[in-house]
């Protein structure tokens, strides 16, 4: 048993890829719960064909063996079989459909009125992301930028090749936009937990609405490969009490720095 | 010897394929079910956590010392 754990049971620190992993991230929006489910759902009929494909191969190399049965059939047709083989499968991808679309038409539900719009700008090889909703003292709306943190700077505890200097900050349990778009070449905004993944492509702004449904640090990577600093993505989740407390005491500075340099 | 294998061979009338697919389905929903019954015990533990979050029996925050 403690081998067993040893193998298969991690704790994971955060919401983030761990060593080894087969399964999913653990789901944070109502999006990827809903992915989780659909996933679990095809899985039973992907247990269902293989167990009974699997039996029915073994049980036919046994019955049909040489030895057992010295001189083969010459069958060429079987027209019930034949019948029942093709209306059976075809009913299957029926039950897969409705779940599958059901899902997918929630996701490409447009939230009418979010809390919070953040537009995240593709660069190679970091992230600029802006908060239009708020404004500062000169009208200008809050940005900064994101970069990974280099190899060999990271702090005790955190993860390599993940971690950025300036996080996205938003609010749990709050509907947000995030508007997607790149500055050059094309990227992808990707959180696994949250189940998200958008393509950044030049020349168009690309929506994507969550609500984070737990407080916590949601990590990602651009999924659209551009070359050698691959940007990293990291969203901090924040009590709604806290988010206030946290845009003027971090975002501004970061804002202010970044317009500095 | 040679009449008695050839009269084992003419008793054995090969497999009966209604019941060898019954057999399979059965085998398939058994493995498929136990697959959904892990699912529904995630889906349970997944609700239990939402809902003690919500009732404010756990929480997710550090607070500051």
């Amino acid at each position: 048993m403690i081998v067993l754990e040893w193998l298969f049971l991690t704790i994971a620190p955060c919401d983030a890829a761990e060593p080894w992993q087969l399964g999913s991230q653990d789901a944070a929006t109502p999006i990827m719960q809903g992915v989780m489910d659909l996933h679990h759902d095809i899985f039973f009929f992907l247990i269902l064909i293989l167990v009974f494909v699997s039996r029915i191969l073994v049980r036919a190399l046994w019955h049909f063996h040489y030895k057992k049965n010295p001189i083969p059939q010459r069958i060429v047709h079987g027209t019930t079989i034949e019948i029942l083989r093709t209306i059976f499968p075809s009913i299957i991808p029926m039950f897969i459909a409705i779940p599958s679309f059901v899902l997918l038409y929630s996701m490409d539900e447009v939230v009418v009125d979010p809390a919070i719009t953040i537009k995240a700008i593709g660069h190679q090889w970091y992230r600029t992301y802006e908060y239009s909703d708020y404004n500062s003292s000169d009208e200008e709306s809050l940005t900064f930028d994101s970069y990974t943190i280099p190899e060999d700077d990271p702090e005790l505890g955190q993860s390599r090749l993940l971690e950025v200097d300036n996080r996205v900050v938003v609010p749990a349990k709050t509907n947000l936009r995030i508007i997607v778009t790149p500055a050059d070449v094309p990227h992808s905004w990707a959180v696994p937990s949250s189940g998200v993944k958008c393509d950044a492509v030049p020349g168009r702004s690309n929506q994507t609405s969550i609500s984070v449904q737990r407080e916590g640090v949601y990590y990602g990577q651009c999924s659209e490969i551009r070359g050698t600093n691959h940007a990293s993505i990291v969203v901090e989740a924040v009590p709604r009490k806290d988010y206030g407390s946290r845009v003027s005491n971090q975002l501004i500075p970061q804002t202010n720095q970044t317009g500095e340099a | 010897m040679t009449a008695v294998h050839k009269i084992g061979q003419a008793s054995y009338r090969g497999p009966s394929i209604f019941k060898e697919i019954m057999y399979g389905l059965t085998a398939g929903l058994i493995a498929g079910g136990l697959w959904k019954r892990y699912h529904w015990n995630l889906q349970r533990r997944n609700k239990e956590f939402y809902d003690m979050l919500e009732r404010g029996e756990i929480s997710v925050v550090v607070e500051d010392e």
